[in-house]
């Protein structure tokens, strides 16, 4: 597929997902709702992945790319969050692991209990 | 003419666009797990705004035509997802239910750290939400009396340290299952982690953006109980 169609395609979602937001009568990001409504187009067979592939593929191959001014913007607040460092950079950093073990671990409990019932009682 | 420069977008693209790939070779060069391209790059970015003091505004002329395109960028993940269906019915309950432990872990020890250092309330409200992905977290932390700005900052930190560690907290906490693996990554750190669990491997990938979704709307709806 033409990649402008493509372009085409994806900001036409980005459009519609900004119209969305604004109906809803709760806070919720457009970009989210976004990832939704591509996700219900392409489930109900409306879009092909061939319809997105190309486009898609260099946007995730360079995904980290596109967050770099809004992790710069970060300095805009720094007056605010030096006042309070300490706290900020302890709690910021320091529940990422925790988060990743509780999570990883009971989702890799249950799919082996699941694996485990599967294979039969020997397990 | 540096003022014309300044003014126009093309120093803030040309900046990005130049500081991404240094931070590449950086890492290419020494393969060493804190020289991330991301993290060299801001630190990088920000060091020369600060050095030559310029202003962040010039900066963002350029800096928000890139940021546009996280809009786009989020919602491709959704091709991602759809191509690891398979995986996603086999594994759709243990999905659901990792994503709602990740959000509620996260909450929970968010707000009983803040409490053991007396953090106050706007600070609190802040980093509550700061498991999920800027626009989502921004949102909640404002309507708490929170700081959207201190919520971004968080958010920036959280996924940062899941975009740079998530290989080696697998190797810690012997996270060996993929669809854990992802899930893992989405629920601690967001669309930023997933940049790094696409890197790792395509169920990961999958797995983490879905963990972007669900976090998200977990989280937003856990935010209006408290």
């Amino acid at each position: 597929m033409n990649i402008m169609a493509e372009l085409a395609i994806i900001f036409g979602v980005c459009l519609l997902s900004e119209g969305i937001a604004a109906l809803i009568p709760v806070a919720f990001p457009a970009s989210v709702i976004a990832l939704l409504l591509l996700g219900l187009l392409l489930f109900a067979k409306i879009l092909k992945p061939e319809h997105i592939q190309r486009l898609s593929g260099f946007l995730v191959a360079n995904m980290a790319f596109f967050f770099l001014p809004s992790c710069v913007g970060v300095m805009e607040h720094a007056p605010i969050i030096l006042g309070q460092l300490a706290p900020f950079l302890l709690i910021s950093f320091l529940t990422t692991p925790l988060i990743y073990l509780v999570t990883g671990w009971s989702v890799q409990w249950l799919i082996r209990r699941a694996r485990g019932k599967g294979a039969g009682k020997h397990v | 003419m540096s003022d014309a420069l300044l003014a126009s977008p093309f120093f803030g693209l040309t900046l990005t666009a130049a500081a991404w790939c240094f931070g590449c070779w950086v890492q290419k060069k020494t393969g060493f797990l804190l020289c991330n391209p991301l993290l060299i790059a801001v630190a990088l970015i920000i060091a020369a705004l600060s050095v030559f003091h310029i202003p962040y505004q010039s900066y963002a002329v350029g800096g928000d035509f890139i940021k546009l395109m996280l809009s786009p960028v989020t919602a491709v993940l959704a091709l991602n997802i759809y191509n690891q269906r398979t995986i996603l019915k086999e594994h759709f309950l243990p999905v659901l239910a990792g994503c709602l432990v990740g959000s509620l872990t996260s909450v929970a020890s968010i707000l009983a750290l803040c409490k053991a250092f007396h953090v106050d309330e706007a600070l609190t409200a802040s980093l509550m939400p700061k498991s999920v992905t800027t626009a989502i977290a921004m949102g909640i932390a404002e309507s708490h009396g929170g700081v959207a700005g201190i919520a971004a900052a968080a958010v920036m930190v959280a996924g940062i340290t899941g975009a740079v560690f998530a290989p080696l907290f697998a190797k810690v906490f012997h996270i060996t299952e993929p669809v854990a693996e992802g899930l893992a990554i989405g629920a601690c750190s967001h669309a930023l982690g997933t940049t790094r669990a696409i890197e790792i491997g395509q169920v990961q990938g999958a797995m983490s953006s879905i963990a972007i979704c669900v976090c998200g709307i977990i989280t937003s709806v856990l935010a209006l109980f408290l």
